[in-house]
């Protein structure tokens, strides 16, 4: 048994082929392709070394050299001692997760702080008795800073924590030999050189060199991104390239294998490590922030200069003057912007993670929504990883079989007589079995015990004719030959289930070619006819059709052996073959192939809509690749490769028109010779394309090739091979189901549904957060204006302060947080997953419209209404806005008590800084008043409020009411604290901005009017943010 | 890598930046064509005229609305404040000391003195009447010159020995100090129902050993403020109008150590009680006086 080298029965696709290339020979020219993109050393270095260390030698020497080699015995396994010794040398059989330093998004909060420090060290040496509101202030933005950071690491945390959740439900365990005796240890503590037996169905605990094997077949579709089960024997030197670490093998048989690396030193552990040594890029999220953050910092510093320049000129002191400086950079600083960007973002995370989108990182929210391009790896994420039987050919006929992922609805004929051969056939020369005790299961979520082609015939049969295994035990199995890569066919020999007849059965499935070589007659129809070249023909066809359809094809026929020479007493013996394999009876063919998930089409339909390119990129063969591709249609319907062209037209593939093709099909074969150049040539000329038969570097190289196009690149993939390139993409998808541990580590965000369509949802989500974090970038900083204004009028003209620092606080940090997260809960205005996606250099977050808009429009008019309210108080409690004007220096001597106002009246420095205090209240009322009206202007960028609807966000409406309630609370309710600042103030005050609040927003309506009247005018382009 | 291919050399940076302040290819400057610019600054002039048209609309509308005569509230202003001459500002609050030895010491005190009182000259009080009422002086039309009302004089001698006519030292060379204290204007502020307010000035605490309270000599006799100087209509009603005063002089303050000495106003609605104004109603302050 274990002598024969099974081999799968693929005719199309050989996949074992496919990994040993991609895995291995190809290293040598993946490395000079690397070369040429010019990586940065460091990453050769890696690669090479990757490569070096996939040459295994091990599979090559004989089971003494190895003992010899490893120090063990492959008996009696290594001794305890030797097994601590090495486990402490060479640490623990597990994979260093990747240091994530979580990013917080720096804001210029900490500058702030520190610079509010230096302004109170330069008070202080100026003055011992100065105030202590910078430090406050200073201490106020650190703990803004510290708390968000700590939130934003909630966050994260919390999403780790249900990533860990996955993988550390079952702590995996190894069967090993040690001190001859079998132990079952954790996989964690293996070390190499222990003897390791694998049953069916386990997860191989590390990279082994197997001894010995049952009939055991390895999935390393985990790792090739194939599901093609991969036979490993270690007869074939290539296929020997022992398993690695955590794939689950076929629970076929078992195996027992020398572990000869552990931990990092794995194949996986190496392509881990690949995709930690990928640099990750800055989130796009992350440069708008900084963009955003330099435009504050440039207003703020060249307002600071400025001023510095004219208080100068104005003869103040130079120590003064840097106080100025100091302040108004430090009134720039949006505080409650990054805890209020942390929340938007998390909400939507929360929103998404409701829809199976876990976002591991905050940031990856909104890159989903700037993606341009979905590269998107083909098994398990476009399709269901799970071979589907998709068409029969019986009686000259294709017919269709339902690949849809509940099978319900098998529609093909069945009436004919072929039909009931051909059924037996399937049912009986299959020697996948459920697993017991599954009854409850629906059939397709059934654990099957086979591998993948088995599995599918299984499920078919069950479905459509019922129970298999009642049948297969009515037709008791007397011989059987097991599949082999020489043979390239299975056979069984049964009994009948029908007591008249009591002549053997004899099934084979197999290889098409090899099947029909065996055979003389064909059944059509029920009838058997002998089979001519016309028949002969109408098989390669449909071989072909189906061939060329990517799909798996395999061949049956049966023979009813003679119960004259074959009696029930008869011995088969299958090594010596004393029954006919020749002139048999041909039935039909039936392909298999690993069907799309029934989403995915319309998702894909959308993304193009969407404006995003979608790219498949996968190891899979480039016919199954292409034609999954059209069958979810990310190669159109109405679209040919130049190939295509070129066998329509019927010549040569040269002469064919490139610009004529919309859809390009390359291998990895391909892709390795092309300069980088031509790649990005690649990229820009075809709008669908699909790669084939890529390896983990090809992967990487694709996204590159893609980001050089400024395109955001998602990449989506489940397993181990995908994960450089889902770290090197802007943001990595991984499948949650499907998806291996490594995959996950390195995406930024996990369906947990594995579902597509689930990045149609993200990538909705994704716009709506960016739209929306402008408009709550805009409200935010309009206000920055009002509550900056008041200290340059302070400075020029010497009135007395309209508003402080901890109340200007109490705006940032009180009445604004809730509206400004509020907006994260507007809806689109329009249909956003009908327009491009945002252009990364082009569609800024904050850009100079938004940023003049706020600043010097709205802003501006805020900071006017509020000084109206300023002056009413100050007007009627006594001192007129004349009276105001230079007597700043009067106003704050602590040594006039007598200081006389408009009436004649004489004040004290209390009441003065009373009255002061009340200014600010008023001021406060003020900006809060006309930032309600900023709020409802800020829903909407376009349309109106009334198309936007006033009352459908109701969000909204509870920011505006937090805002009055804390504004009321701090004016009447801690009116008496005068640490704060506030006093209370006359009801009327409250209302004094209430024309204001309406000019603003009567003024927005007629900008928006105006931007959609004359769309692309000079306006549009002015005032459109 | 795309990163990479985004760093940019300084000159490039300088280029571009010279690009984006002059571009010949579109005649640009800054991003914008010269008409672009015009049309920009035209625009934002006319919405800046219309804004501070509005303003100034707001403000000419509150002056409007804001009576002349009368502040619409007073809310700061229950109490008056209360001021002390010569006032001379420490580190906290006010803080005089001087050495009756060196008369250099107190003549920026007694300077300070002479020109306050000199708004108290007969000349400066010309255009004020005498009032003897010590009643409260309702004005309720205007009957003065050119619609105003009439104030009350009160003239530096009313201090006698405190005015400084006497004794241009105010008593500061002997060791016996004048101050002067001074109640805040309020407009239509009556300080009492019936009696007239009263200065009271004491040590806070009595720091000394012998425990002997504070000698004080009040000029005007009793040290109170005459009613017929109050109500106060406001600058506008009565021009004239100056602060009735009330001098003090102490005349057994301990030498070569600091005291405290407060002035309260004692009126029945003055109050000094405030926890966070030290001037309301009272004014402390420390005094020293060497030898």
């Amino acid at each position: 048994m274990r002598l024969k080298t099974p081999e799968i029965y693929s005719v199309e696709l050989s996949g074992t082929e496919d990994v040993g290339k991609t895995d291995t020979g190809d290293g040598k020219e993946k490395y000079r392709g690397l070369k040429d993109k010019r990586l940065e050393l460091k990453k050769n270095h890696q690669k090479e070394e990757l490569k070096k260390e996939v040459d295994l030698e091990d599979h090559k020497l004989s089971i003494k050299e190895l003992e010899r080699k490893y120090g063990t015995n492959i008996v009696t396994g290594l001794s305890s001692t030797q097994a601590a010794e090495l486990l402490a040398r060479n640490g623990p059989n597990a994979l260093t997760p990747p240091k994530e330093t979580p990013e917080i998004v720096k804001f210029p909060q900490a500058d702030g702080a520190i610079l509010c420090w230096i302004a109170y060290g330069i008070q202080y040496f100026n003055d011992k008795s100065s105030s202590l509101d910078s430090v406050y202030l200073g201490c106020v933005l650190a703990l803004v800073v510290i708390l968000t950071g700590i939130f934003a690491y909630y966050q994260e945390a919390k999403s780790t924590n249900i990533m860990a959740s996955f993988s550390k439900m079952i702590p995996q365990q190894a069967l090993v030999i040690r001190d001859s005796e079998k132990k079952t240890v954790p996989a964690e503590q293996l070390v190499v050189g222990d003897i390791v037996e694998i049953k069916g169905g386990d997860k191989i605990p590390a990279d082994i060199r197997l001894l010995s094997t049952q009939g055991c077949k390895v999935d390393n579709s985990s790792l090739t991104g194939n599901l093609t089960p991969s036979l490993r024997t270690h007869d074939n030197p290539l296929e020997a390239e022992n398993p690695w670490n955590k794939m689950s093998t076929s629970p076929v048989g078992t195996a027992t294998g020398m572990v000869i690396n552990t931990g990092d030193r794995t194949i996986i552990g190496q392509i881990a490590s690949l995709a930690s040594g990928v640099g990750h890029e800055k989130t796009p999220i992350a440069i708008e922030i900084e963009h955003f953050v330099h435009i504050v910092a440039g207003v703020a510093v060249s307002i600071g200069i400025l001023f510095f320049i004219i208080a100068v000129s104005m003869k103040y002191y130079v120590l003064d003057s840097i106080i100025f400086l100091i302040g108004i950079i430090v009134a720039n600083v949006p505080e409650g912007l990054l805890a209020t960007v942390t929340v938007t973002l998390s909400l939507t995370a929360k929103r998404m993670a409701k829809k199976n989108c876990l976002v591991k990182n905050l940031e990856a929210v909104e890159t989903l929504g700037s993606t341009s391009i979905i590269c998107s790896d083909k098994t398990g994420t476009l399709t269901q990883n799970r071979m589907t039987v998709a068409h029969l050919w019986f009686d000259n006929q294709i017919f269709v079989a339902d690949t849809s992922e509940d099978h319900s609805n098998q529609v093909f004929d069945q009436s004919s007589g072929t039909w009931a051969s051909l059924s037996k056939i399937i049912t009986l020369c299959n020697r996948a079995e459920f697993r017991p005790g599954q009854e409850s299961v629906p059939i397709m979520k059934k654990v099957v015990v086979g591998d993948a082609s088995e599995t599918a015939l299984l499920k078919f049969s069950e479905v459509i004719l019922g129970d298999v295994m009642e049948i297969r035990k009515r037709n008791r199995k007397v011989a059987e030959i097991p599949f082999n890569s020489t043979n390239k066919f299975q056979l069984s020999i049964h009994e009948t289930d029908d007591p008249s007849d009591k002549r053997f059965l004899m099934v084979m499935k197999g290889a098409p070619e090899r099947v029909l070589e065996k055979c003389s007659t064909i059944m059509v129809n029920g009838q058997e006819q002998p089979l001519d070249d016309s028949t002969a023909e109408a098989f390669h066809t449909a071989y072909m059709e189906l061939g060329g359809l990517g799909e798996r094809v395999l061949g049956f026929c049966h023979l009813y052996l003679p119960a004259d020479k074959f009696p029930e007493t008869y011995s088969f013996d299958v090594d010596t073959v004393n029954f006919p394999t020749s002139n048999l009876c041909f039935v039909g063919l039936l392909s298999m192939i690993d069907p799309p998930r029934s989403t995915v089409p319309d998702a894909v339909t959308k993304c193009r809509s969407a404006g995003i390119k979608v790219i498949m990129v996968t190891g899979d063969h480039p016919i199954t690749a292409k034609a999954i591709a059209k069958s979810v249609g990310i190669i159109s319907a109405n679209s040919e490769t130049v190939e295509d062209i070129a066998k329509r037209l019927n010549i040569p593939v040269e002469q064919v028109s490139k610009r004529d093709a919309k859809a390009a099909v390359v291998t990895g074969m391909e892709l390795k010779d092309m300069s980088p150049e031509q790649l990005d040539e690649l990229l820009t000329d075809y709008s669908e394309i699909v790669f084939a038969r890529t390896s983990p570097q090809q992967k990487l190289i694709i996204v590159e090739g893609c980001q050089r196009q400024d395109a955001v690149v998602a990449v989506t993939g489940d397993g181990v091979n995908d994960s450089p390139a889902l770290k090197k993409a802007d943001i990595g998808i991984a499948m949650g189901i499907a998806g291996s541990d490594a995959a996950k580590n390195a995406a930024d965000m996990v369906l947990l549904d594995d579902n597509f369509a689930s990045i149609v949802t993200g990538v909705e989500e994704g716009r709506l957060i960016f739209d929306n974090l402008k408009k709550t970038i805009a409200y935010t900083l309009t206000k920055n204006i009002a509550e900056l204004c008041p200290f340059l009028i302070y400075i020029i003209a010497g009135l007395p302060l309209p508003i402080g620092t901890i109340t200007i606080l109490f705006i940032d940090l009180g009445t604004d947080i809730i509206p400004s997260i509020a907006l994260a809960y507007e809806k689109a205005e329009s249909d956003i997953m009908n327009r491009k996606p945002r252009h990364k250099k082009k569609d800024r977050l904050v850009n100079a419209p938004l940023a003049i808009y706020s600043y010097l429009h709205i802003g501006l008019m805020q900071a006017l209404g509020a000084f109206v309210v300023y002056f009413t108080v100050y007007a009627q409690e006594g001192f007129r806005p004349s009276a105001l004007i230079n007597l700043r220096v009067e106003w704050e001597k602590d040594s006039v008590n007598d200081l006389e106002d408009s009436y004649g009246q004489e004040w004290t420095q209390y009441q003065r800084k009373y009255l002061e205090w009340t200014g600010y209240t008023a001021f406060f009322v003020g900006i809060m008043i006309q930032q309600i009206a900023d709020l409802i202007i800020r829903k909407t960028r376009r349309n109106s409020i009334f198309q936007q609807g006033l009352f459908r966000n109701k969000v909204i409406w509870v920011g505006i009411a937090s805002q009055i309630i804390i504004a009321l609370i701090l004016s009447y309710g801690l009116g008496s604290v005068s640490a704060l600042n506030f006093t209370m103030l006359r009801p009327q005050y409250w209302f004094v901005a209430v024309p204001h609040a309406i000019l603003i927003w009567v003024y927005d309506e007629v900008r928006k009017l105006f931007i959609r009247l004359y769309p692309g005018s000079w306006w549009d382009k002015n005032m459109y943010y | 890598m795309a990163a990479l291919q985004e760093k940019k050399s300084c000159s490039q940076r300088m280029e571009e930046f010279r690009h984006y302040c002059w571009n010949p290819d579109t005649g640009q400057m800054l991003g914008r064509t010269l008409s672009r610019w015009a049309w920009i600054s035209l625009y934002y002039v006319a919405f800046y005229a219309v804004m501070t048209g509005l303003f100034a609309l707001c403000i000419y509308v509150l002056m409007r609305t804001v009576d002349p005569y009368t502040p619409d509230y007073q809310d700061q202003l229950k109490s008056p404040g209360v001021t002390l001459r010569p006032d001379v500002y420490g580190d906290k609050g006010l803080d005089i000391s001087y050495n009756v030895s060196n008369n250099r010491t107190w003549t920026d005190l007694t300077l300070t003195l002479h020109n306050f009182l000199a708004g108290y000259s007969p000349a400066s009080q010309e255009d004020n009447i005498n009032c003897t009422s010590h009643k409260y002086f309702f004005q309720e039309s205007f009957r003065a010159p050119n619609h105003t009302k009439f104030s009350c004089k009160f003239t530096a001698d009313m201090l006698q020995n405190c005015s400084g006519l006497v004794d241009p030292s105010f008593g500061f060379a002997e060791g016996k100090p004048c101050f002067i204290i001074k109640m805040n204007r309020i407009v239509r502020f009556l300080p009492s129902n019936s009696t007239a307010p009263r200065v009271d000035c004491a040590f806070l605490d009595q720091p000394h050993g012998d425990g002997r309270p504070l000698q004080v000599e009040y000029y005007p006799p009793n040290g109170t403020f005459s009613l017929h100087y109050f109500p106060y209509y406001g600058k506008k009603a009565q021009p004239h109008y100056s602060n009735p005063l009330v001098a003090a002089k102490f005349l057994n303050v301990p030498r070569n150590m600091q005291v405290v000495i407060v002035c309260k106003i004692l009126a029945d609605h003055v109050t000094f009680d405030n926890p966070h104004d030290p001037y309301e109603g009272k004014v402390e302050f420390k005094l020293k006086i060497q030898k």
